[in-house]
This record gives C-alpha cells, structure tokens and sequence, in this order.
C-alpha cells in the first residue's frame, strides 16, 4: 500500500464532497482513500486497446504527410481498391489519374479514413476533389458578387428555376413579383447581408441591380 | 367602431408587412419565426384584392392588431427561449 505522505495540504480529512476522505494526485496517479493507486503509469491499467497493443495509430511527427506517400501511391491504391470490392473494376482509370495529382500534396485526414477504414461502402469515388468556384470581380456601379447573391435571393424567393435569366437589369415585376414580393425580397436580403433598410429607400427598389447598389452603399457604411 | 377610416394607402400596408417581418425575425423559436412570417404572407396575400374601402380599412386594423400580438408574443417567447437552436437554423455543413 503506498501512501504518499509528501502533499502537504490538509487533504486527509473527510469533508462533505468525500466522506471518506479525499482522492489525492500523487506522483503516478490518483490515490484513493485507502490509499489504493489508479494509474496509467508503467503497469497501469491500458487506456485503449492500442497502448495496450504498443501501437501508434497515427504517425506523428514532422513527417506526418510524408508517410503517406508510399502507402497512397497510385498503384497500391488501384490494388487495394480492387481487392477490396471487385466490382469496381469498371470504375473509369482517368478518375485515379486525376486523384494521383493530390497527392503531391498533403492529404486531409478525412479522405484518408474514408479510403482505408471504411471498406463496407461501395463504389467510393477516393477523393472528391471540390472545385473552388473562380469569381472575377468586375467594378461597375454595383458589384458582381452582390449582383449574384442577390439574384440567387430573388430565384429562391420566387421559386424560380436555376437556369432563369435574372441579371442586374431584370425588374422584380417582370420576374413575376408582387409588392408583397419585394418586401420579402428586401427583408432576405436584409438578412442575408446584416444591413437594415429604411422604408423610404425600400419602397424604390424594382430591379435586381438597385437592390445591388443598396446593398452595396449600406454595407460600406456599415463597414466604415 | 363607429365610423371606418379611409383605406389605407399602398405604402402603409407594404410597411405594415415589413414590421411583421422584422418582428418574425426577433422570435427566438425556429417555428414561431416562420409561422408568423407564412402567416403574414398568406394573410395579405388572400386580402390583396379587396376592393371596397371599408372592407380595406377593416382588414388594415385588423392586421395593426395582430401585429400587436406579435409583438407582446415576441416578448414572452424570449423569456422563454430554447436553449438550442433548431436544426433547420443551421447552415448544411
């Protein structure tokens, strides 16, 4: 029984939260009242299955990304794919080809895990490369990124179709909007965007393109 | 009521569904927040043809009223209010 009589708080006494007595942190663990050790030192009990197993689950270190090259290299990729579910063998090989440039690069953890420890989910494309949108701003008198959130506001307001022709000059009216419309608009708008419009200014907006310059004009006050 | 007001004006209906909106927006429930605002929406909707002056007026200060309880009701669900927001306030991850 080891009692560690070096903590010099007045700790062995029983108060209101341990009637017993006081759990004390010693040197290798938590001891008990009795005096008992729990610990996780060098014969404590195995805090999971891989310290137990003197595994390490995930390298660490500075060549963190670089140990997965090997095991991601294309080849052992397509052999451990097709091993894994034979049905994918009609998946088209351009798909591997155009994954293989990501890993020249580090890859994220979550694609990893997706590849390797889930082999019950068929058909899994290996990574999903997300294609980041390119927004060449343009400056005219309000600003394309404006226009395009606004236009998306409107179509989802009126239920629009993806494909329909809203641009900066379409009018409200024209997109099949009522006043009550517009006032729902502006307020989506209001929200979206953190402003606050006044009633006068609201009740002069009829196209896509005013509300843009709105928009534009209350942000850069708000902003300054 | 003795003697119905004159109809209201254009702008005076469209700001009084703005602050229905605004008010919507403050209710700190998901489901309170969207009925007030489907409510609203349908309420002016179906009142949007009225054609006599008196049957406008009426509708007007009915909608004043209602958006009196609104607010009252705005003020007692914010003593009230959830602790986590709704799954549908959440953006898609």
């Amino acid at each position: 029984m080891v009692v560690n009589h070096s903590i010099t708080r007045q700790s062995s006494r029983p108060t209101p939260h341990h009637p017993n007595g006081p759990w004390e942190v010693g040197p290798r663990g938590l001891v008990d009242p009795a005096g008992r050790r729990y610990a996780r030192g060098p014969r404590g009990p195995a805090a999971s299955p891989f310290s137990a197993l003197r595994i390490k689950p995930w390298p660490r270190g500075p060549t963190y990304p670089a140990t997965f090259l090997p095991f991601l290299s294309p080849i052992a990729v397509t052999l451990f794919a097709l091993a894994a579910f034979p049905s994918l063998a009609s998946v088209p090989m351009a798909s591997i080809a155009g994954s293989a440039l990501s890993f020249a690069r580090p890859v994220k953890a979550i694609n990893v895990n997706s590849l390797s420890f889930s082999p019950t989910t068929k058909g899994n494309a290996f990574l999903r490369l997300q294609p980041v949108p390119m927004r060449f701003a343009v400056s005219c008198a309000a600003k394309k990124d404006t226009v395009d959130k606004v236009c998306g506001i409107v179509k989802k307001q009126l239920a629009l179709a993806e494909d329909a022709e809203v641009s900066g000059a379409s009018k409200f009216s024209e997109l099949g909007a009522d006043s009550l419309d517009t006032v729902e608009i502006v307020m989506g708008l209001e929200e979206e965007f953190g402003i606050s419009v006044e009633e006068s200014s609201a009740q002069t907006i009829a196209t896509v393109e005013d509300a843009a310059e709105l928009i534009d004009k209350l942000v850069s006050e708000k902003s300054s | 009521m003795a003697a119905a007001a004159a109809a209201p004006a254009r702008s005076e209906v469209l700001s009084l569904f703005r602050s229905f909106l605004r008010t919507a927006r403050q209710f700190s429930d998901y489901n309170i927040c969207e009925y007030t605002r489907r409510r609203a929406a349908d309420a002016f909707r179906e009142n949007r043809a009225l054609a006599d002056a008196p049957a406008a007026a009426a509708a007007f200060a009915e909608g004043k009223k209602q958006l009196e309880v609104a607010k009252r009701q705005e003020v007692v669900y914010s003593l009230y209010a959830p602790k986590s927001k709704s799954i549908m306030e959440m953006k898609l991850q």
